[in-house]
């Protein structure tokens, strides 16, 4: 959705939960859907005189997500205070960082070919999450808990590079799937552990101005944050085209009824007063850690669609289905490697169509798929030798496979399912064929040509899938044709 | 730096406290000396002087990842004026304009 006159531009800030046990600052767990407030301490619930330490894990964590971004590590970053006073924030500031977030700068990139972009990222920071309110569940004030105060985030800052909802959408799913590689968070935006504010203004196009913006908060969804970016841009269009002003405010997005309503109460200047957290002594990153951090990234999402694309000479759709999860490239790579025989189209083919859907409905990981990669390797074999056919390969022979986990070449002779070129015995098929339609027959003759297709589909049906269609169109042919004169 | 009143009445709002006039006034002038004190502090040349953030010199205080120490459900609630099951209650703190 894109206005003619006008040009969106966007940046986002998005929170990411961190894959850890414990919190940030504590050791209270972090499981996802506890009782309310049955996982505090004295720490989270901000007693007096408690001390926070920091989370190593959380700092391993960030490290790993700025490296794997091209961030700059820096060398000495601290935690500073952010104060407020909200009553799911219980010790009145949040520890976050203000000054000397630990990663700065690094890229995502979105888009294909000549629309392909660099969305610059401003920096990447530390911080702890609040507790949760929830204001309708009673009649006589909001409801707290306290089991998300503290909880580990890092928040991603970008540069208001982005200008589309669908440049939006496609950022929030990159972060998503590399995080999810990195093993930095579970990507679970569902549960909220990857959640996005996205700040929107409009400028003419062509004009490099920057104008007042509103910040759509806490979307949990990349689709519902595309359809809030597109609906925030019709309503400041239509706001300009009336000759109106834009208000800068805080907005959320209603799925409901797919629009954003304004959120009152923020709207205030606000004077957070960073200071230093004193509590928490300075973090000096030395190269040793960087180098530990380094070595032990997995291949990453956009190196393996490189190799896909251009070793493989897969297509991008391909390899797009491919490298969204991190096991799955891996077990592709892992199978072509040992088989480099194989063609990797069809491996990739089968991998799209049949082992990935079969992974996703019996709801099992690619590592747990009970058919062994050397049989993957001879069920392709097959086809790629014209024993079987394709179709009767994936109908066939594919579901006999996943049920019996035999060695292909036995099932499908057991099955009677190799291909013959036998002509004798392919034309004994099309006789009867012919016998058995001879309407059909006749209308061939009188010109409806198209119905060699059908024929062809009786003598698979009669040959079991058995006869290669090549042999059996030229005997129909010529059948058909004979018999005219 | 000049404290007025006015500069008073936002720290008054930041901290969520209530003055009266008189206390108001006190403030204000023990303040302005503090202020006044620290200005010493102007009369050097720190251009090339990093702030003291911390002063300590401990860097990497860390702990391992691991979950301990919480509290029970029983000791959670011990000093909170209002609860309703297992939540804090607490006076309502939002309510949203509509278009």
């Amino acid at each position: 959705m894109q206005s003619h006159i006008y040009e969106p531009v966007i940046g986002l800030e998005v929170h990411i939960q961190l894959l850890t046990q414990s919190k940030a600052f504590c050791g209270d767990d972090i499981s996802f859907g506890a009782e309310a407030n049955s996982q505090t301490s004295t720490i989270s619930l901000a007693h007096p005189g408690t001390l926070p330490r920091a989370n190593k894990k959380q700092v391993e964590l960030a490290i790993r997500l700025g490296i794997a971004l091209g961030c700059e590590i820096t060398s000495t970053t601290y935690f500073d205070r952010k104060h407020y006073f909200y009553a799911d924030l219980p010790k009145g500031f949040q520890t976050t960082q203000d000054s000397r977030p630990i990663c700065m700068g690094g890229t995502i990139e979105v888009g294909e070919g000549t629309s392909r972009r660099e969305i610059r990222i401003h920096h990447i920071h530390m911080e702890e999450d609040a507790g949760k309110s929830i204001h309708d569940q009673s009649s006589e004030g909001s409801l707290i808990d306290y089991n998300r105060a503290g909880v580990p985030l890092l928040e991603l800052v970008t540069e208001p590079d982005l200008r589309s909802s669908e440049e939006v959408y496609q950022f929030i799913n990159k972060l998503r799937q590399l995080v999810r590689y990195l093993d930095v968070s579970d990507g679970n935006m569902e549960e909220g552990s990857l959640r996005a504010d996205c700040n929107v203004s409009i400028r003419p196009k062509g004009s490099s101005e920057l104008n007042t913006r509103c910040e759509i908060k806490n979307i949990n969804s990349a689709r519902f944050a595309a359809r809030a970016v597109d609906f925030e841009i019709r309503r400041q269009s239509e706001i300009l085209e009336k000759g109106g002003t834009i208000i800068q405010e805080t907005r959320e997005y209603s799925p409901g009824d797919d629009r954003t309503v304004p959120l009152r109460g923020k709207e205030e200047a606000h004077d957070y007063r960073y200071f230093p957290e004193p509590d928490l002594p300075p973090l000096s990153i030395s190269d040793e850690m960087l180098r530990k951090v380094k070595s032990s990234l997995p291949i990453l999402p956009a190196q393996w669609h490189n190799k896909f694309t251009t070793e493989f000479g897969l297509s991008i759709y391909d390899a797009d289905l491919l490298v969204e999860h991190r096991e799955i490239a891996q077990s592709f790579d892992t199978l072509l490697q040992k088989s480099p025989d194989i063609q990797p189209s069809l491996l990739s083919k089968l991998y799209i169509n049949k082992i990935i859907p079969h992974c996703n409905e019996s709801g099992i990981s690619i590592g747990e798929f009970e058919v062994p990669g050397q049989h993957i390797v001879s069920f392709l074999e097959l086809i790629e030798t014209d024993k079987i056919s394709t179709s009767v390969a994936y109908q066939k022979l594919w579901p006999a496979l996943l049920e019996t986990k035999e060695h292909p070449q036995l099932l499908a002779q057991k099955l009677n399912l190799i291909q013959s070129f036998d002509e004798d015995y392919i034309a004994e098929s099309v006789k009867l064929v012919l016998i058995e339609n001879p309407a059909k027959v006749e209308a061939y003759k009188k010109g409806k040509k198209a119905l060699l297709s059908f024929f062809i589909g009786q003598v698979m049906r009669k040959t079991n899938g058995k006869a290669n269609p090549q042999i059996t169109r030229k005997i129909l042919q010529s059948e058909l044709n004979s018999s005219t004169d | 730096m000049k404290i007025d009143l006015d500069l008073i009445v936002k720290l008054e709002n930041l901290a969520r406290l209530e003055l009266t006039e008189d206390e108001r006034k006190v403030l204000q002038k023990d303040l302005q000396e503090m202020i006044g004190m620290v200005s010493k502090l102007e009369e050097l040349d720190l251009a090339d002087v990093e702030p003291l953030r911390h002063v300590t010199e401990v860097t990497n205080v860390l702990r391992e990842d691991k979950v301990e120490g919480q509290l029970s459900q029983e000791k959670v609630f011990l000093n909170a004026p209002d609860r309703e099951g297992s939540y804090f209650r607490v006076p309502k703190v939002i309510d949203r304009k509509e278009e």
